[in-house]
């Protein structure tokens, strides 16, 4: 059994339970992004992993080994903290060998192992400096360094670009990308930026209400998410949920009736839902557009108008009160106040039921 | 502030206070060069020639005075090596470790911060008096390791170092001792280097101990030596002499403010701790 397991890992402070059950796999070399709101017990199962926190019950193995008994340093694994962590009375140098001093390893390895990384990171200069006098992005790097010259198992990444500007953080995200080639070893993230795990991870874990929600790839929370809390948090923007009745079925795929009477025809299988049941109604922007001049489509009213040069995305409001999200190649003319119809596709539309539980549409053949 | 002009009226002010309080230091300087005969008789002499270094001669041939300096540094520095010691050790447990009635034993040291020494010294006294301890330099520096300041000082302290620091140590495979030792340790040195002064210049300028615990005059402080010194100078020793013991004893007091001014200055204004 090679790569991370967790198994039923539990933890609670005092009556509030953080993390239930919780497990899961990771293969080796693979890159997970743990996302989930701030309370979703993410940065918790991080340092559970790390040995930070003890898990109430439950397990944690590494490439076949037992690794929750274990002393954080004695578990192959390196954790790049969110404010860096650098000690900052020893230099760049001393920051890096420190973890290998106190394995043991020889000096000659220890110099090899930092001019390689340093070699790599682009920090061979700084090698001298206290990290006091370094910019952001280079203390991230060498918090990046001090981790890879461990040669660990298990990268851990707690929230590595939340404390860089925007154009640092684009940069970064790509050095992130790069790293991964680089190291023989799996890689979690945390964050709760989701343009984060969507461009980074192989897989990502939703985490919510102590529990996983959903782990897929990025394609596939996206398209289909697990329940509706995961099709609300996945998006940006996220996902519209109209209220909705289901109105009866046409081939076997279901048709819903909005509250402001509209009746769509969906490709979600008929399945288990019946005439009657009220459900949401769940339509990522790109799948509701401006109608064509005379083209049928629902009334609404925009209330905010959000240009982003390539595309604008257009919030209104339907006559039922219903809020609902339209994109808009280029920059568009519409504007807040202007009474407009939206186009929506239709066989693109999620269904959730009252419990949260997704049906999703059959893909177009 | 910086660049800014004074006021001439403030000026003013400033120089009158400081001459205000160089004065007798001024004073006391002059004396010190001036031979007691002279003194004798007339003791404005001090503002004319002739100067002599006789004075300080006779402290470095004949009399306690250094010995009462050597006690004074054996004893100023006995109590700060011994308070940094404990505080640090006491101030990382604090602030780090999880251990059965920490808070209790936190509150215990606060409370000590509010028992002034008056109300312990006569106990004190004869504890020390049992223990066979008096007129020794053990007896004239444990009572220093006992308060509870530099405890509290170090706990606020260590608290206010970011704990992703200890975990980022401990995930580099240190021990509990290698993280105190190597990473926390290093980064108290602002506060250490406070405290030390603080607690160097309190027991070099301590009185009230030395004087019920050191009672023969070999065993003095240089508080208690210069005190004997003046109660009897109108018969031996003089007025120059006196002086010149008095500058001959500023001068570490001197040199321990030069050379910590930046963390005297610091902790007086309330920003050692970050």
């Amino acid at each position: 059994m090679s790569g991370l397991e967790l198994i039923d890992v539990s933890k609670s402070y005092g009556a509030t339970p953080v993390l239930e059950r919780v497990s899961l796999s990771v293969l080796p070399r693979e890159f997970i992004a743990f996302l989930g709101p701030s309370g979703s017990g993410k940065s918790t199962l991080l340092r559970i992993i790390a040995g930070l926190e003890t898990a109430d019950s439950g397990e944690v193995w590494l490439d076949g080994e037992r690794i929750d008994t274990r002393s954080p340093g004695a578990r192959g694994i390196a954790m790049v903290f969110q404010h860096y962590a650098l000690y900052p009375h020893m230099t760049v140098r001393e920051n890096m060998a420190f973890g290998l001093r106190n394995a043991g390893v020889a000096r000659d390895e220890i110099t090899r192992r930092i001019a390689q990384a340093a070699d790599i990171l682009e920090i061979a200069e700084q090698l001298d400096k206290k990290p006091g006098q370094m910019s952001g992005g280079q203390r991230q790097r060498v918090a990046i360094g001090r981790a890879i010259i461990k040669q660990p198992r298990l990268f851990l990444l707690d929230e590595p670009l939340s404390n860089l500007d925007a154009a640092l953080r684009g940069r970064t995200r790509v050095e992130l990308a790069q790293l991964r080639t680089r190291v023989d070893a799996a890689l979690i993230m945390v964050t709760h930026d989701q343009a984060e795990a969507m461009t980074l991870a192989d897989r990502i874990v939703i985490l919510d209400d102590c529990c996983i929600q959903q782990v897929g790839t990025p394609a596939e929370v996206y398209a289909r998410p697990a329940n509706a809390f995961v099709a609300r948090f996945v998006g940006s923007p996220p996902m519209a949920m109209l209220p909705a009745t289901i109105a009866g079925e046409e081939a076997g795929r279901v048709c819903v009736r909005l509250a402001e009477g509209t009746v769509l025809a969906t490709a979600v299988p008929a399945g288990e839902l019946v005439a009657g049941t009220e459900v949401e109604v769940g339509l990522r922007p790109e799948h509701v557009r401006l109608a064509a001049p005379g083209e049928a489509g629902l009334a609404a009213q925009v209330e905010l108008v959000e240009r982003l040069g390539d595309r604008t995305f257009l919030y209104a409001k339907l006559e039922g009160g219903a809020e609902i999200i339209a994109l808009e190649p280029g920059f568009g003319t519409v504007r807040p106040g202007d009474a407009v119809t939206l186009a929506i596709d239709a066989p693109c539309a999620h269904v959730f039921t009252a419990s949260g539980a997704a049906h999703h549409p059959e893909p177009r053949a | 502030m910086k660049g800014a002009r004074l006021h001439p009226l403030v000026v003013m002010a400033l120089l009158l206070g400081a001459g205000v309080m160089l004065a007798p230091m001024v004073w006391t300087l002059l004396l010190s060069f001036k031979s007691n005969a002279a003194l004798m008789a007339d003791s404005g002499a001090a503002f004319s020639g002739p100067y002599t270094l006789e004075n300080y001669a006779a402290i470095l041939k004949g009399s306690l005075t250094l010995q009462w300096l050597a006690n004074s540094l054996i004893v100023a520095t006995g109590a700060t090596v011994g308070v940094l010691v404990l505080s640090s050790l006491a101030g990382y447990g604090f602030a780090r470790l999880e251990f059965p009635f920490r808070r209790t034993l936190f509150v215990i040291v606060l409370l000590g911060l509010a028992v002034p020494e008056q109300a312990v010294i006569l106990p004190r006294h004869q504890l020390f008096a049992m223990l066979g301890l008096h007129n020794s330099y053990p007896g004239l520096i444990l009572p220093s390791l006992t308060g509870s300041f530099g405890v509290f000082f170090m706990t606020q302290y260590f608290r206010a170092i970011p704990k992703e620091l200890d975990e980022a140590a401990l995930l580099d495979g240190a021990s509990r001792f290698t993280l105190f030792w190597k990473v926390l340790l290093p980064l108290t040195f602002p506060a250490q280097a406070t405290l030390g002064v603080f607690t160097f210049l309190a027991a070099w300028n301590d009185y009230w101990w030395p004087l019920i615990s050191a009672t023969t005059s070999d065993r003095f402080t240089l508080t208690v030596g210069l005190a004997s010194a003046q109660m009897n100078y109108a018969q031996t020793s003089g007025l120059g002499f006196l002086m010149a013991q008095a500058v001959f004893a500023s001068i570490p007091i001197l040199v321990v403010y030069i050379a910590f001014q930046k963390q005297i200055v610091r902790a007086m204004a309330g920003t050692a701790v970050r």
